[in-house]
């Protein structure tokens, strides 16, 4: 029992950060019908932006705020910039948008900063002994932490959508651009901002995550599995759907803890191999997945 | 006394095809105005470009200024508003958010709050629904609601694209009735495309006949109604 409580933690916690980037993903799905493959390329480079900072002497907590106004200026610049011009013409070349994003980020990085691993500051406490015993399990602080961070930005990304004047105005743009704009919403507008809260979000989830998945360092393809991973997990979930992210987010990790801790014969490097089957499966079962209402188009 | 909305030599169209060739039409406040025409004629490309949806050359002229944008929400702060064809439905909100939607243009709180009010009274239906889903409401339910919608922006002109279409005679009837008495109480001019040409004539004052883009004849509903030939083409009988 205890074991398995354990592996149930670690999968929540890992699943957690699923959530966090598949969020990215439904916000940018919901505004423009597109997977934004960039969205783990944008986390990495204001998380080496964050970086750069705390080399300089600053906090990582305070480091992270100028990564997050810089995921937000990438996303909506991406989106006003680059992703609208391409759309106008056609609605499947901002795949490539996306993918030239992806390279051109990457390779950015690379450029400034060099291709060797930094070893990034952890923004959450953690330690071989830093656990509360739950029912004989042990779930350490920062699981706990990551949780619960996970779970205050479900709520705050509710509260907003629902409670406020934008946040109805990007729910009208989610249901039927067009008519949205028959309404007077601004349907540019809330595309730039939808892009921009995602880059701004994923800005501080990267930073999150960085020090708590494979290989805990910060390297050009620290996001690369966490992408795959959280693409499997909106799919899973639906991808124009916040309950969606969080329940495929969930699933995922703790599907792939207990897989990795009960099907030792597959062996955790299959885990990849699990994401993408996932993907293939809920693309020809359930296109729309679990929640959803829009499926994947033309790609 | 200035016209509440003069189009003067519109061509416009959808990429490379033309569908409005140099069309003109005026309407006076508080007016209900029909366009008749064969499908195809640019009845709804009319309303598109009207309501800001469609680039243009030639003028629109909304209370005397010109309208030099081509964008939904300008055309609604200058009052013109429209009930889409297939009514438009943000199926996944609820009727009540469908409503506030309606209201992106305005910030005066109170003064939606009265329209809401104003709306749900004159709109039973919607108000015992107001927060249901509204992809769930009948065609007819889904019709009301994308009229309401249209008039919580408080336009002076309310352009109707084929209200009638798709929902059964009895429902249609009370649609247009609740039009009429739209009109008649708040002043809301309503320019009106309609398959249903009996009905719209007996709430219009004034009639246009479309052809392949062009206004080919105009006049009172009156006229329209006693004239054989276009009841021959339009009316059915």
């Amino acid at each position: 029992m205890d074991i398995f409580l354990t592996r149930v933690f670690s999968g929540t916690t890992s699943g957690s950060v699923y959530v966090l980037i598949a969020l990215c993903l439904v916000i940018v799905f919901r505004s423009t019908s597109t997977i934004n493959f960039a969205q783990g390329e944008l986390a990495l480079l204001t998380c080496y932006f964050s970086w750069w900072l705390t080399e300089h002497g600053w906090n990582i907590w305070l480091a992270v705020v100028p990564g997050v106004v810089l995921g937000f200026a990438i996303g909506a610049i991406a989106e006003r910039w680059l992703v609208r011009p391409v759309r106008k013409r056609d609605e499947s070349a901002v795949l490539i948008v996306g993918l030239a994003l992806f390279t051109g980020l990457n390779g950015l990085d690379g450029w400034i900063w060099g291709s060797d691993d930094k070893v990034f500051p952890r923004m959450l406490p953690s330690g071989g002994d830093s656990y509360f015993t739950i029912l004989g399990a042990r779930l350490y602080y920062d699981s706990a932490l990551i949780i619960t961070i996970m779970a205050v930005v479900v709520l705050a990304l509710t509260i907003f959508l629902t409670k406020t004047n934008v946040g109805l105005q990007m729910r009208a743009v989610a249901t039927n651009p067009t008519s949205a704009a028959l309404c007077g919403v601004s349907v540019g507008r809330v595309l730039t901002l939808s892009w921009g809260i995602s880059g701004a979000l994923s800005a501080f989830a990267g930073a999150l995550l960085i020090p708590m998945v494979p290989p805990g360092q910060l390297g050009l393809g620290s996001m690369f599995d966490v992408l795959i991973f959280a693409t499997a997990a909106a799919l899973l979930g639906g991808l124009d759907s916040i309950k969606g992210a969080v329940v495929g987010g969930l699933a995922l990790g703790i599907g792939l803890a207990l897989v990795n801790g009960y099907l030792t014969f597959i062996g955790g490097s299959m885990s990849l191999t699990v994401a993408l089957l996932v993907i293939l499966a809920v693309l020809v079962v359930r296109p729309t997945g679990l929640f959803g209402a829009r499926r994947l188009e033309r790609v | 006394m200035t016209a509440l909305l003069e189009a003067d030599s519109i061509v416009a169209g959808y990429g490379g095809a033309t569908v409005l060739h140099g069309l003109s039409v005026t309407i006076d406040p508080h007016e209900v105005v029909v366009v008749l025409g064969a499908n195809g004629a640019g009845k709804s490309t009319l309303l598109a470009t009207l309501s800001g949806q469609l680039p243009f050359t030639g003028s629109i002229r909304v209370n005397g200024e010109t309208v030099s944008k081509v964008r939904p929400d300008v055309m609604l702060r200058k009052g013109v508003s429209l009930v889409p064809q297939g009514r438009g439905t943000l199926t996944a909100l609820s009727v009540m958010d469908n409503l506030l939607v309606g209201a992106s243009t305005r910030r005066d709180k109170a003064g939606i709050q009265q329209d809401l009010e104003r709306w749900f009274s004159v709109f039973p239906r919607l108000d015992e629904r107001k927060d249901q889903v509204a992809g769930t409401l009948s065609g007819g339910e889904q019709q009301m609601l994308a009229i309401a919608r249209a008039l919580m922006s408080r336009p002076e002109l309310l352009l109707c694209d084929e209200v009638s279409l798709g929902l059964a005679p009895v429902i249609v009837q009370g649609l247009f009735e609740t039009l009429r008495e739209i009109n008649q109480e708040s002043g809301t001019a309503l320019l009106l495309v309609e398959q249903n040409a009996e009905l719209a004539l007996e709430i219009a004052s004034r009639v246009y006949l479309l052809e392949v883009g062009e206004v080919t004849a105009s006049g009172s509903a009156e006229q329209f109604r006693n004239d054989d030939s276009i009841r021959a083409a339009y009316l059915g009988y």
